[in-house]
């Protein structure tokens, strides 16, 4: 699946026979600088996407117009046939997430209610939150762990706790496509693991996710495909045991690593040279 | 590795038992109840020395009913007049002005995501008193609502062209832009003043200024009402939509909310609520301000809740307030938008108070 | 009604022109207030002649001779006192100066109060304002400031915010101020004879009995009325007329229409002017629902009088014996 090449969304679908997310040549422009330079992103259902690469390479940005909050200026994201950007914005808030960092301030909302939020494209303008809402939004803060914050204010949590609480939200909104910006900041070794094993868990139950990350060993760990993103351009994608080599590290990075094979997992382990 | 057991809550930051809040439902039905009793008996005050049951009675006699239901004498024409013409007119603008500027006090403080706002950000206030110091400086106060509600438009039109001439209607925008045209009208206003008014039209301007509802009659209950039900109800119901942006706009944005058009319509209709109840009542401060908060140190900050307890204890508010405004220094007359002020603030601090002691 | 107490006050005037030739053909003087001087025909004041005016102390080394009138309680005051040659100008006037005082030459210098450097450039020796809030910073100047510069300023003590105010304006108040003024301009005979003739034109007024009134001032959604202490209740009491406002310890007092229609008054006094026309007030107090239903309103029981003359000075008897007269046409 490594190409850079476009069409290639369609040759996947033919191949696996899988319907599948395909962005295709995404453009974004500001202030005359290209942040997002004709990115190809191809995944199949069910499959967790981790884009990597440097700071200021533009994977939020990406993000952010792949759920339409930013407005893209030329190219399309399809998702299981449905043209995602066409969509009118509560349709599209109902098939695609996107969980966040937020600078805080001060909400004054409890646990409950921030994920409560997540039920907003599903509920009529002028109704209120019924039983079903009241119901999914405490599964939602089941599957991240966070039940017993229901009722403490959410402005009194940590910072991982706060980034659980707005996993939860995006879950609350039942998307078949779920896109997490960095959701392993603020969290400690144990989080960050358990968080992402959420996500994996949420991908085999059909959720198709795609998460940035700035830690390879992470991605490494726990993505079906790894697509790198340089200077808002898709270097490589794939597998991350072949996109992911010393060579392309060095390229993208600037630093030198030998990647090694995980004892007991198979999967990429990256040590980086500090000499 | 599969941890999905979530790490222990830590306990070291704690600070106090979760708040168990009141039902919504049974704070809105304690409010309504109150607010009806405020009706029923501030009704009774007033400079005229006319006792209750007379009062009621008269007001049984206006709809239909039997007047001497509570044991009172039927009132005389004139003493009538009192209670169905000043009394009850007043009572009732009260509570709808004091529910609009409190439900529009609430949502600009959401839509601006600053708690400092009211529903005079937009420059209203200030385009308003244009109006109407105009109006009452060429000797034409019968067309002193109309020329209020056209000030606040304009000023509002001002607002929103200068706000969004860069395209997005940012908050930042928003008020920064409110400031400057409130500025603008604010100095004509003064200039006109300075320039024309004599002693006795210092006193209407200033009593305008303040926010006075000595005027409302039952035109003014038509406006007043008129504008809540029309705007203030589908408003009320928008609270959903308010809460989607406790995030930010791209949060908003990703839950499905049309983040531009959104604000424009909100503050639109805010404007125009306003606008109504300016019209009728001049610009009495601090209800939009400072009742929005007190509801929600009371019942929590979700803007579904909020936006209708706010209505309910504005009208309340305001009602009592002016009740003292007309009875206090009997046989003179206050006007209410100080009180307001002077009432309002030290509540609000005992309130806040209070609530740090709890969460 | 207006003509009618025109043509009393010209015959005042008249009657007052004659008597002052008689009496100082006869030397039959007036009793002077201030220092009595050996000549009987025309007391004249000893100067330097120090007055104590709304707590300040105010002294005048001779007769002013360039007075600055500020509002026509000034003005008419000093045409009133055959001073009309020493007013270089009139500013803030209430209204047109009545014909009967002959003041159609004073010019108006400004129709609203005059800053403090345009008041200096008239050089007067004396500023003569009818409102205490003319005396400040931002508006004529204060009175310690063009008192420095050489500059006299009086207030009519009716006026006086807080010292020197009379607790209760009566006419007594109003003569000790006309015969002020004539010893300030050394023309105290001509006070003198002002006084008696105002005194002898209250006599006249048979006062009515037993009926309530309104002094409207102005407003219409708050009532400005006049209150308890000051010129309205003084007119008031002189017709025998009882103010529904008197509780009210002030010369005027915003009020509220709810105790207006509770007091149901017989009567109700409009005080016209430019900016509030008789009409206007009438239209407001039938457009009232409550106020409609007056009897006063139902029954057309207005009577009128001039702004001008509501404010402590020289022509109140004349708005007491207006109203008395129109009373009387009334059938009250």
């Amino acid at each position: 699946m490594t190409t850079t090449d476009h069409g290639v969304g369609d040759a996947v679908a033919a191949r696996t026979g899988e319907s599948a997310l395909s962005a295709h040549r995404l453009v974004f422009s500001r202030e005359g600088r290209m942040i997002i330079d004709g990115v190809d992103i191809d995944l199949p259902v069910g499959s967790f996407g981790a884009v990597i690469g440097p700071n200021g390479a533009g994977k939020s940005t990406l993000l952010q117009l792949m759920v339409g909050t930013l407005p893209i200026q030329s190219g399309t994201v399809v998702f299981d046939g449905d043209d995602v950007l066409a969509l009118k914005r509560r349709d599209r808030a109902r098939l695609v997430a996107l969980s966040e960092q937020h600078g805080d301030g001060d909400t004054g909302l409890r646990v409950r209610d921030v994920v409560l939020l997540g039920r907003t494209p599903h509920i009529g303008r002028w109704s209120a939150e019924g039983p079903d809402d009241r119901r999914i939004g405490a599964d939602a803060l089941a599957a991240v762990g966070m039940t017993a914050f229901a009722d403490r204010p959410f402005d009194t949590l940590s910072g991982g706790e706060r980034q659980r609480v707005h996993l939860a939200r995006a879950l609350a909104q039942e998307p078949k496509l779920l896109l997490l910006d960095e959701p392993t900041n603020h969290l400690d070794v144990r989080a960050q693991l358990s968080l992402l094993s959420l996500v994996r868990a949420q991908t085999a139950a059909g959720l198709t996710a795609v998460a940035a990350l700035h830690d390879l060993n992470i991605a490494a760990a726990y993505a079906d495909a790894v697509i790198v993103l340089s200077a808002g351009r898709v270097v490589a994608a794939g597998p991350a045991a072949s996109v992911l080599t010393g060579d392309l590290i060095s390229e993208v990075y600037g630093v030198r690593a030998d990647v090694l094979e995980h004892p007991r997992t198979g999967r990429p382990l990256i040590a980086f040279d500090t000499t | 590795m599969t941890a999905t057991a979530a790490p222990p809550p830590r306990t070291a930051r704690r600070v106090g038992p979760a708040v168990r809040r009141v039902p919504t439902a049974v704070w809105g039905g304690v409010l309504s109840v109150v607010l009806l009793l405020s009706i029923v008996v501030t009704v009774t005050f007033g400079p005229a020395d006319i006792r209750p049951a007379e009062v009621w009675g008269s007001v049984l006699g206006h709809v239909g009913l039997d007047p001497t239901l509570f044991g009172g004498e039927v009132l005389s024409p004139l003493r009538d007049g009192i209670v169905w013409e000043l009394r009850m007119p007043r009572v009732l603008t009260a509570a709808a002005v004091g529910a609009g500027l409190a439900l529009a006090g609430t949502v600009m403080q959401a839509i601006t995501r600053n708690p400092l706002a009211d529903p005079y950000l937009l420059g209203l206030s200030s385009g308003a008193s244009l109006g109407a110091v105009a109006v009452i400086l060429l000797g034409l106060g019968v067309l002193l609502p109309v020329a209020a509600f056209a000030g606040a438009i304009a000023a509002l039109l001002a607002t929103l062209l200068l706000a969004g001439a860069s395209g997005t209607l940012t908050p930042t925008r928003t008020v920064l832009a409110g400031l400057a045209v409130s500025s603008f009208f604010g100095a004509l206003t003064s200039l006109v003043i300075f320039w024309s008014a004599t002693g006795d039209t210092y006193r209407e301007i200033l009593s305008w200024l303040l926010g006075s509802l000595s005027g409302a009659r039952w035109p003014a209950v038509a406006i007043a009402l008129g504008a809540l039900l029309i705007v203030g109800l589908p408003l009320m119901l928008t609270g959903r939509t308010l809460d989607a942006f406790a995030f930010g706009d791209q949060a908003a944005s990703a839950l499905g909310v049309g983040v531009d058009s959104t604000r424009w319509l909100l503050l639109t209709a805010t404007a125009l609520l306003t606008g109504g109840m300016v019209a009728v009542s001049g610009s009495i401060g601090f209800v939009g301000l400072i009742l929005p908060h007190a509801v929600r140190l009371v019942a929590g900050p979700r803007n579904r809740i909020v936006l209708p307890l706010s209505a309910l204890a504005g009208a309340i508010f305001l009602i009592w307030i002016d009740t003292g405004a007309r009875t206090l220094f009997d046989p003179r007359e206050l006007p209410v938008g100080i009180l307001t002020a002077v009432v309002g603030a030290p509540v609000f601090a005992l309130l806040l108070f209070r609530a740090r002691r709890i969460s | 009604m207006t003509s009618l107490s025109r043509f009393r006050s010209l015959r005042s005037v008249a009657l007052l022109g004659t008597a002052a030739a008689v009496f100082a053909a006869t030397g039959c003087a007036a009793s002077p207030t201030t220092a009595p001087s050996p000549d009987a025909a025309d007391p004249a004041s000893s100067y330097p002649l120090t007055v104590e005016n709304c707590g300040t102390e105010v002294t005048f080394d001779k007769a002013p001779e360039k007075v600055l009138t500020v509002k026509s309680t000034s003005t008419e005051m000093l045409l009133a006192l055959g001073l009309g040659d020493r007013i270089i100008g009139q500013a803030f006037p209430d209204g047109p100066v009545p014909a009967s005082l002959g003041g159609d030459d004073v010019p108006v210098i400004s129709d609203k109060v005059p800053g403090q450097e345009a008041v200096l450039d008239l050089e007067p020796d004396l500023v003569y304002a009818g409102w205490e809030s003319a005396f400040a910073a931002d508006a004529a100047g204060d009175r310690a400031t063009l008192g420095d510069l050489g500059v006299n300023t009086y207030v009519s003590p009716a006026a006086c915010k807080e010292a020197g105010r009379p607790d209760t304006l009566a006419f007594d108040d109003v003569f000790d101020q006309i015969t002020e003024m004539g010893a300030i301009f050394d023309v105290s005979a001509a006070a003198a004879t002002l006084v008696d003739e105002q005194r002898a034109e209250l006599e006249t007024i048979s006062p009515v009995d037993g009926l309530s009134a309104l002094w409207y001032s102005s407003g219409s959604d708050t009532p400005y009325v006049g209150a308890g202490s000051g010129a309205p209740q003084m007119i008031m009491d002189a017709v025998g007329l009882t103010n529904i406002a008197a509780g009210v310890d002030d010369s005027w007092t915003p009020f509220n229409w709810e105790a207006v229609v509770d007091a149901n008054p017989d009567v109700i006094v409009l005080v016209v002017s430019d900016w509030g026309t008789a009409e206007k007030k009438i239209g407001v107090l039938e457009s009232n629902p409550a106020t409609a239903k007056l009897d006063a309103v139902v029954n057309e029981r207005y009577v009128t009088v001039p702004f001008a003359a509501t404010e402590g000075g020289v022509r109140n008897v004349e708005a007491a014996t207006t109203l008395a007269d129109q009373l009387e046409a009334l059938g009250l």
